[in-house]
């Protein structure tokens, strides 16, 4: 079984980079803004998925399912104990949606 | 652990060839969850693909796999199913394949209800050869065959499998990859031919020319389109007009199934039984 499938100690989503194609669709399912794209020189679109916000994710499990190149995976709920959908979360969400599904580098939080 | 696709997949083929945000790749995760929760055997699993993007998906899975001629899908299901009843045998066609050059095969394979769970990959486009209309573009769009805009009526898969006679219809939405597992579920456990359509995007070839050129637009466009069946039904002719159900859509218990009529045969031929007539059926002509 290749290592991939196994989560990195005390993670709740992780990328194989080696397969993702930067098609965004993950950082749009996300509810709670943990991913965002960030630029990469050497990918085919110029950008590569990033996880900028571990500590939000909820384990809803859609960015592993919308996922077309199996590329990310989630935690299993029995493995890590997810947070709640906070306020904070769905701005942050929200900004990465609207800046082309990257998160703006100066973003300090909704506060 | 997250879930192991890995183990039904043949990693030397990775990373898949199909384009960034695919939907052939949600359809394949989807359908590889639903083998894995039927707890089928790798061995006990035939997959059957012809041309196209969908042909591709026989490629990666680690099942036994055919890649065949276009649009002879449901022609060499069909003989695979015959061989080998007791197996599964899983048909991926697109909607070129399966509606244009392989319509007529796919009527027929209706039309006898044999046991195979075929998926068709509808894009609403000639993905792979780049932009020609296919039977399901809608009208007004723009294809490289049709410039000026498409003025060719549609096709309705799931409507032409219900008249051909198929036992099980179903249509699911690539943006709900749950519901698309558990139609796959649902689909694989039904004895007699089930037709599933798996609407998917094809931002490349479909979307640049048609304003949704990021696969996010074009899965918002998908999306407007589908209602499920219950919703649809309730609807008054104008509403449907431009909508498709998505859901079981047909679903028939009763009907005999093809394997089992043909073991009459075997069985007549080894003198277990008298010769088939019309009163062994209740549906003659």
């Amino acid at each position: 079984m290749s290592s991939i499938m196994n989560a990195p100690a005390n993670t709740p989503v992780w990328v194989d980079t080696q397969r993702c194609k930067a098609c965004d669709i993950c950082v749009d399912a996300c509810p709670a803004g943990v991913l965002s794209m960030k630029a990469e020189a050497s990918s085919t679109l110029g950008a590569m998925i990033s996880i900028v916000a571990p500590e939000s994710c909820i384990g809803c499990n859609e960015c592993e399912l919308t996922c077309p190149d199996f590329a990310i995976y989630v935690a299993d709920k029995k493995e890590y104990k997810f947070a709640k959908l906070t306020d904070d979360a769905k701005v942050r969400q929200e900004v990465i949606a609207n800046n082309k599904y990257r998160l703006p580098e100066d973003y300090k939080g909704s506060n | 652990m997250a879930f192991n696709y890995d183990s039904y997949l043949r990693l030397e083929k990775m990373p898949t060839l199909w384009c960034w945000g695919c939907g052939d790749g949600v359809i394949l995760k989807a359908f590889i969850r639903a083998v894995d929760k039927m707890g089928i055997d790798k061995d006990d699993m035939c997959v059957v693909s012809g041309i196209g993007c969908s042909g591709r998906f026989s490629s990666y899975v680690d099942f036994n796999t055919v890649h065949t001629t276009h649009g002879r899908t449901v022609a060499y299901a069909t003989g695979i199913k015959l061989a080998n009843p007791t197996k599964h045998v899983v048909c991926v066609a697109g909607d070129g394949d399966a509606l244009a050059i392989g319509g007529n095969h796919t009527i027929h394979g209706c039309r006898r209800n044999i046991d195979i769970t075929m998926i068709v990959i509808q894009n609403f486009i000639y993905g792979l050869t780049n932009s020609q209309t296919s039977p399901t573009t809608p009208q007004g769009m723009w294809t490289v065959t049709q410039k000026a805009g498409n003025i060719d009526p549609t096709f309705d898969g799931c409507e032409l499998a219900v008249a051909a006679g198929a036992s099980f219809v179903g249509r699911e939405n690539v943006t709900q990859p749950r519901k698309l597992e558990k139609l796959f579920i649902k689909s694989m456990e039904h004895k007699g031919f089930s037709y599933v359509e798996a609407l998917s995007n094809c931002h490349i070839n479909l979307g640049r020319k048609n304003k949704m050129a990021s696969a996010m637009q074009n899965l918002d466009w998908i999306d407007s389109i589908t209602v499920p069946v219950k919703k649809y039904e309730a609807m008054t002719k104008e509403e449907q007009l431009n909508l498709l159900p998505t859901g079981i859509i047909k679903q028939d218990t009763v009907v005999r199934e093809y394997c089992d009529m043909y073991q009459d045969i075997i069985d007549v031929h080894q003198g277990k039984r008298a010769k088939i007539t019309q009163d062994d059926f209740v549906k003659k002509i």
